[in-house]
């Protein structure tokens, strides 16, 4: 990492730090898995199907293998001896995938052959002169595509359905008012700029792949597992992502696929995905449609919820996108349930895509609390503070920290949320466009994984701390070397921080916003340990002045360690370890979720999100012009790069209320827009302006650093306060994410005025 | 892509030689419809023509009395700041400037998006509503007689086209609903109201077969040339494409508003 300097003011956690990699990545010498190119590496192409169900009845491999430079072609057949079967689960994160082990079809852009030449070109073309036939089924598509079942399980091993006790039929019924709403969202496809890319090398039984990966231990254990190697021949190097959004955290087909292909040729291989190749075998949010009924009394007291997602997952592997059971933990309702249906499709496995089930339910149930107020007469923000959850309303536990109130009041204040007009269409702007502001609550779960560390002290003084931790653009590079800077007590400089490569201790997942959390509390334990050892040979130490200082203890600042009652007295890390006659000390940490903790309270990140939208009277054309969300996530390792992430959720949230949707041809089952030009996501001038406030919070319970997540919380209250802005600007409720401008069409009495 | 055969001839007769003598042989000016689609093996010429021998003879803008002549070579960049465009037929040159993006506009030709005839093309608009002339190697065609439908033209099998000619206006005025992405027209109207009087109102990117003519918004300008006519002239979804980006309903609309708006920028 290139050098930095900064001022650091007693700590590094909470320094506005920018990227440490910044650096290496405008300069484009950051090296991603693509930018690989070992001695002698030929490129494999993908052929894809372009039908969404059937069998692969003939492939012309003879003209693809005569094409000038093409190597080899892997179809059905003639793929190296799996020892574990593609199509076998052994534990709740082995997703079943396409790796060629037959010739069916089960999704549109699926793989159904590896082309390998000497030449990208050369293996493009061979690819393309296979031209495929096929036995072609009927594709089932759409939400209405088969038959509607009760998943066994939603998200990761959550019960379908679930509520708090309460009557949820009788308190509707005897509820003074009532809203009974159907929402719509559609499928979204992640796609990180970077993608999918693999470079596998193979030496005997030793293998070195550089791929994105966002939990490098567990992409160890399932390469080892499907090509029966042990995990600690495999290494996996992963320094940055270019975006990983959940379509990185497991091993794809297309990886495997690459590896294999290394090991037919015995040489390096490089394996791309293109653009429309994601839309398939890389995962998806899946579509939903979710049914919200909430009652209050007459006071606007909610007495009731059930939040219902209908949703959709492959014919051959299970993922439910949790929605509705976003709705455990916002409001306060005597009586609350959430229920689940899905069917299964003609398309690839949907999988967790950034708030997965969080994105999708707050949406909905920020529209049906919006719609509910308005039923109420009460300003939304208003109703949701009369509706404030004290404890989680599903479990009653109380909360490990939640300031949510502060948040709501410091983002109303800055967006001025107290001169909002209530009724709808009544605000325009001077050049005539209608206005309209919307608010939602965001919230997201504080999770946390196992991860290791391991921190070791060198004889000159200064630091080295090593974890299998991912970058996936979201900085980890910088906030956990901060942490490892603390652990230590040294200053960010002095301390060498290695991550990103799986013979590194176990990192665990960056994943469900719980990295800086699982990571950071690994890597300041292993800190603590090596410090409490270093302390330890000092104080039983009769030359060292902080001899005997046991009971008092000490202090590790600044690379000297001193004695808390007399910061007078004290040494250096250096003169410790020569003392003791030591080239390094070593110390362990490890993070993981506090089991008895989580059984007494609820653990959540919380944010208010304001936003603005101007509707063109005569168009319906729809911009979000400023946008301000506060969040409480606990404590703040970099206010800079948690700014970011905000920033990064709420665009996401833009994205998700007015541009993303993959549109499926439900006659061939493949997607229409597979492709960034009409897979529409926002560009800069589609985000005029965006304010996102930290707010303080302190939580002693939930890990030992304090730290919440950051990463998915803007997605959720955003895509809603959008959807409630655009139906303040215009008087029309559009309940199909995203709000199209033909859909607003319908009930917009355009240019009529 | 598939292989093909590259040509660069250096007089209009060779070039239409390689293609009477090649069945499948295609020209090349700006390559920015042509090549993006033999990248993706839509098109499949045996023989490419590249006409960029051809530029100095093929472009450039001159003002020939009452109108302006425009060479099939000139790129959409440089009918966009053409002085003598943008003094004789502003709406044209603003036309050119919102073409797709820089890239497109500093390859793109104007010979090879009217040779072209994509329904959503910017200038098939402008040509049908001011009555340009196609020039060609062969002879001069009439924008009544030209534009057939989807990617369809007059033009023969080798046929070239090498300037075309436009007619100097009273007045007019075009307003694209742009696609967000590729900037192409999701609806473009074009107004002119002609020297001789006559109103011509035109419509790309909502026909199901390419440019039409919008009669009714013209019979009501001809009366007042002016928005307010057509407070009361609706177009009908009949006809118009749906697609991902917008149904028939939606174009149907945006023709109303882009006409209104079209006038409004021709009597600004
Ligand atoms: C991203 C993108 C956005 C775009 N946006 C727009 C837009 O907003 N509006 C718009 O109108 N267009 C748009 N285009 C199309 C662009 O304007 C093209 O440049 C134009 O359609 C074709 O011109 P060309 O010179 O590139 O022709 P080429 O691609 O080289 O050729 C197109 C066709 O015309 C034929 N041809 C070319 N020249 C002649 C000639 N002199 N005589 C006979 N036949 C000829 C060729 O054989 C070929 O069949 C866009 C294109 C792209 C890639």
């Amino acid at each position: 990492m290139p050098e930095q300097t900064h001022t650091r003011y007693g700590s590094n956690i909470g320094q506005p730090l920018t990227r440490r990699e910044g650096l290496l990545k405008v300069t484009g010498s950051a090296r991603f898995a693509a930018d690989n190119h070992p001695e002698g590496m030929l490129y494999a192409a993908l052929a894809t199907s372009t039908i969404a169900r059937g069998r692969v009845t003939f492939l012309d491999v003879a003209a693809a293998k005569a094409h000038p430079g093409v190597v080899d072609v892997i179809v059905p057949g003639n793929t190296p001896q799996l020892a574990f079967d593609p199509d076998d689960k052994d534990s709740p994160f082995t997703f079943r995938m396409d790796v060629l082990q037959n010739d069916r079809v089960r999704y549109a852009n699926q793989a159904i052959a590896v082309v390998i030449g000497e030449t990208l070109e050369a293996a493009t073309e061979g690819a393309a002169l296979l031209a495929p036939r096929y036995d072609v089924e009927p594709a089932r598509m759409g939400l209405d595509g088969n038959e509607t079942f009760v998943p066994p399980a939603v998200g990761v091993g959550e019960p379908p359905d679930i509520d708090n006790g309460g009557d949820v039929d009788a308190g509707l019924a005897g509820s003074a008012k009532r809203v009974d709403a159907t929402y719509e969202t559609p499928a979204q496809y992640h796609n990180a700029m970077e993608p999918h890319a693999i470079v596998a090398q193979w030496d005997g039984d030793k293998l070195t792949v550089d791929t994105p990966s966002q939990a490098l231990t567990m992409g160890q254990g399932r390469i080892a597992q499907l090509f029966g190697i042990d995990p600690a021949n495999i290494l996996i190097r992963s320094p940055f992502l270019g975006g990983g959004f959940g379509s990185k955290a497991l091993m794809k087909g297309p990886q495997i696929l690459g590896i294999m292909a290394a090991r037919r040729t015995g040489r390096p291989v490089k394996l791309v995905l293109r653009r429309d190749q994601m839309f398939g075998p890389v995962g998806h949010r899946a579509p939903t449609r979710q049914t919200v009924r909430m009652g209050t009394d007459d006071s606007g007291q909610i007495q009731a919820i059930h939040h219902h997602n209908h949703t959709a997952t492959s014919s051959f592997d299970d993922f439910f996108e949790p929605a509705a059971n976003l709705s455990h933990t916002l409001y306060a309702a005597p009586a609350l349930k959430t229920t689940h249906t899905a069917v299964r499709l003609d398309t690839g496995t949907p999988l967790f895509m950034r708030a997965p089930g969080e994105a999708s339910g707050s949406i909905a149930l920020e529209s049906a609390v919006d719609e509910m107020a308005e039923a109420c007469g009460m300003d939304p923000l208003a109703f949701r503070l009369k509706n404030y959850a004290e404890v989680e309303p599903i479990s009653g536990k109380p909360f490990s920290s939640k300031n949510l109130r502060e948040c709501y009041e410091q983002g109303a204040a800055a967006f001025g949320w107290s001169k909002r007009a209530a009724a709808p269409r009544t605000m325009r702007d001077e050049a005539g466009l209608l206005v309209g502001w919307g608010m939602g609550t965001a919230t997201f779960p504080a999770l946390i994984f196992a991860a290791d560390a391991r921190a070791t002290l060198k004889a000159d003084g200064t630091g080295l701390v090593e974890i299998g931790a991912q970058d996936m653009g979201q900085g980890a590079w910088t906030a956990l070397a901060q942490i490892a800077a603390d652990g230590l007590g040294l200053d960010i400089d002095q301390v060498e921080f290695r991550m990103g490569s799986s013979d590194l201790p176990n990192g665990g997942i960056a994943g469900g916003s719980g990295h800086t959390a699982t990571a950071g509390n690994a890597i300041h334990a292993a800190g603590g340990d090596v410090i409490a050892k270093l302390a330890r040979l000092a104080t039983d130490d009769q030359r060292s002045p902080l001899f005997g200082a046991g009971n008092a203890g000490v202090v590790a600042r600044d690379g000297r360690l001193v004695r808390r009652d007399d910061e007078s007295r004290g040494e250096s890390y250096a003169d410790i370890l020569a003392r003791a006659g030591l080239p390094a000390l070593e110390g362990q940490g490890s993070a993981g979720a506090d089991q008895d903790a989580q059984k007494r309270y609820a653990m959540h990140a919380h944010g208010a999100v304001f936003a603005e939208v101007k509707v063109d009277p005569e168009l319906g054309q729809i911009r979000c012009t400023r946008l301000v969300g506060a969040f409480a996530a606990g404590r703040v390792i970099n206010p800079r790069l948690v700014r970011s992430q905000y920033f990064g959720g709420m665009i996401w949230g833009v994205s998700f209320a007015l541009h993303e949707e993959a549109v499926m041809d439900h006659r061939s089952g493949r997607p229409l827009n597979a492709n960034l030009g009409e897979y529409h996501v926002p560009v800069n001038a589609d985000i005029p302006s965006l304010e996102a406030i930290l707010v303080d919070e302190k939580d002693s319970i939930i890990n030992a650093l304090g730290v919440k997540g950051v990463g998915e919380i803007g997605i959720t209250g955003t895509a809603g306060a959008i959807a409630n802005a655009v139906y303040h600007a215009t008087g029309v409720r559009v309940r199909q994410a995203p709000i199209r401008l033909e859909r607003l069409l319908g009930d917009l009495p355009l240019a009529a005025e | 892509m598939y292989a093909f055969n590259y040509h660069r001839p250096a007089s209009l007769a060779e070039a239409s030689a390689v293609l009477v003598a090649n069945a499948d042989a295609k020209f090349m000016a700006g390559g920015q419809t042509l090549l993006p689609a033999m990248k993706l093996r839509l098109a499949n010429p045996s023989d490419l023509v590249d006409l960029v021998a051809l530029r100095a003879e093929l472009s450039g803008i001159r003002r020939e009395g009452d109108r302006v002549v425009i060479g099939a070579m000139t790129r959409h960049g440089e009918i966009a700041t053409s002085d003598v465009l943008l003094a004789a037929i502003p709406a044209l040159a603003g036309m050119a400037a919102i073409v797709g993006d820089p890239a497109v506009r500093s390859r793109g030709t104007m010979g090879g998006s009217l040779a072209n005839n994509d329904p959503a093309a910017d200038y098939p608009a402008a040509a049908l509503a001011l009555g340009a002339t196609i020039v060609t190697d062969r002879r001069e065609i009439a924008a009544d007689h030209y534009f057939l439908g989807l990617f369809e033209t007059a033009l023969e099998e080798g046929e070239i086209i090498t300037a075309i000619a436009w007619p100097i206006p009273k007045r007019a005025g075009y307003e694209k609903f742009r696609n967000p992405a590729s900037r192409y027209a999701m609806v473009g109207v074009f107004v002119a109201e002609r020297a001789d009087g006559a109103v011509r109102v035109t419509v790309t990117g909502a026909g199901a077969s390419g440019v039409f003519r919008a009669t009714d918004f013209e019979t009501a300008l001809t009366a007042d040339f002016s928005s307010a006519a057509l407070a009361g002239v609706a177009a009908s979804p009949e006809g118009l494409n749906t697609d991902i980006h917008a149904d028939a309903e939606y174009r149907a609309h945006l023709v109303g508003v882009m006409a209104r708006r079209a006038v409004a920028a021709a009597t600004a």
